[in-house]
């Protein structure tokens, strides 16, 4: 793998190169929030231009009343379906952790994930399930959905979800061992190419004591399988 | 120039742009009024007027764009943020473009050409349903994708279609930018002008990725759209039995 811990994954690359880019936009950095403002609404109207020239090239009217305001729905909508560049785990998790005497495991699962397949542009969706075996630090229930928004808002390739969701978990708890399992539909396979339609790709990743033991490896597949 | 050409096609490919530019439904065949009267007019060669110029894209079209495409694409990865030049992400604006091109395929193929040699002189004049076809359409707001099961229903007049060609006109008009709506109401259009049958009815219901991954996300909503044409419409135990047998 390119990467070893979380934070040498796309989102601090991503971080580099946008610091990169601001300097083409000439941006003044004395400026302060306005200087933020006045690059997010080119960068915006940078894509907005694009999604024209994509409109125009699929042959579609540019001026039909349906389409008059698309390029800037759906710059908007790519920006929010990758708003998880933006974000680290640090920001979301810093004040929910909290030392509890637990030590058996905890599940959280059936979180809806829905992401961008970086391949195709399309988008997947599906459900994660997350357990970990705390070591004295346990997380907010809703931080762990929150982790996978963080990863799962980007231009993602489903087996390095699963990691960065779970070297992230491991990172900020230290837990004895953390399981996430993901099983998604992607509509690039769905929509289009091969066309299947009840196709379901399941990827897991298993991190300490869920990776050296079986039978707790076994106890968190069979509590979240359907029943 | 590729544009250029791109966009005369276009505008060659439909009667009165100008008179269209203002219902908003240029690019998708809309069936208006008069062009319905009209087609309907003449019955032995309804199938050729009604659908003379739908197509407004073809395979070299889509070669001679995919560059363009791609180019777009890449100005869209870099002004998210992401870098064009990483592994996973070096030919994604030419997958893209050639994505989106055949979710937009729908513009390059015409009704005429699929059904012209599949319908047959039947005696029948019970109901023919055809249902749970899985469809795949693309949010003209969003460019965000629609998928959902359309069921379709009519009742012959003495002439039938063959049954994948209703799923074949359900391609062709959802592979395209559309709205739900009129998605329906052009597949039942499409059937009508097509078998001149008793009546037709078009259900869909579909969920919608701009509302599910988006916006007010809802993960479970479905939207449901109908149109009831001919018996269908004016027969309200028809239209009952057509229900409910796409219901079980």
């Amino acid at each position: 793998m390119e990467y070893r811990t979380a934070s040498e994954t796309n989102g601090k690359h991503v971080a580099e190169y946008q610091n990169g880019f601001n300097a083409d936009l000439h941006v003044q950095e004395e400026e302060g929030g306005r200087a933020g403002e006045t690059e997010t609404w080119s960068k915006l109207s940078r894509i907005q231009r694009a999604y024209s020239t994509v409109l125009t090239e699929l042959g579609e009217d540019v001026d039909r009343e349906g389409l008059l305001r698309t390029p800037l729905r759906a710059a908007k909508a790519m920006q929010f379906l990758t708003k998880g560049y933006h974000e680290t785990t640090q920001e979301i998790l810093n004040d929910a952790i909290f030392d509890e005497n637990h030590d058996e495991m905890v599940i959280v699962k059936d979180i809806d994930l829905f992401s961008l397949c970086e391949h195709h542009l399309v988008p997947f969706f599906g459900k994660v399930h997350i357990a970990y075996l705390p070591n004295k630090k346990v997380v907010g229930l809703s931080k762990l959905a929150r982790i996978v928004e963080i990863y799962s808002r980007r231009l993602q390739v489903q087996e390095r979800l699963s990691k960065q969701i779970a070297i992230a978990i491991s990172e900020a708890l230290e837990p004895a061992g953390v399981a996430v399992v993901i099983e998604a539909t992607h509509m690039c396979m769905v929509m289009r190419g091969v066309q299947k339609m009840n196709s379901k790709t399941v990827t897991s990743v298993m991190l300490g004591t869920f990776q050296e033991d079986p039978k707790t490896r076994e106890e968190f597949l069979s509590l979240i399988r359907k029943n | 120039m590729e544009q250029r050409a791109v966009q005369t096609q276009y505008a060659a490919g439909h009667g009165d742009p100008k008179k269209d530019a203002g219902s908003g439904t240029t690019c998708t065949g809309e069936v208006n009024g008069e062009r319905t009267a009209a087609a309907a007019s003449s019955s032995s060669s309804a199938v050729t007027e009604g659908w003379r110029e739908e197509r407004t894209r073809s395979v070299e079209d889509n070669e001679m764009s995919r560059p363009g495409l791609a180019a777009a694409y890449r100005t869209i990865l870099s002004g998210l943020g992401e870098d064009p030049q990483r592994q996973g992400l070096l030919k994604t604006p030419l997958r893209a473009a050639t994505a989106m091109q055949f979710f937009t395929k729908g513009y390059q193929e015409k009704i005429i050409d699929v059904l012209n040699d599949a319908i047959f002189d039947e005696d029948h004049d019970e109901m023919v349903i055809v249902k749970d076809i899985d469809m795949f359409s693309m949010c003209e707001h969003h460019l965000v994708p629609i998928f959902g099961r359309v069921h379709i229903g009519y009742l012959p007049n003495k002439r039938v279609l063959g049954l994948s060609k209703l799923a074949r006109i359900v391609e062709i008009y959802s592979r395209r930018l559309q709205v739900q709506e009129r998605l329906t109401k052009q597949i039942a259009v499409a059937i009508t002008e097509a078998l001149k049958p008793a009546g037709v009815g078009v259900v869909i219901e579909a969920t919608h990725m701009c509302m599910v991954m988006r916006g007010v996300q809802k993960m479970n909503s479905k939207t449901v759209t109908s149109t009831m044409l001919g018996v269908f419409r004016e027969d309200a135990k028809t239209r009952d039995e057509f229900l409910t047998l796409i219901r079980s």
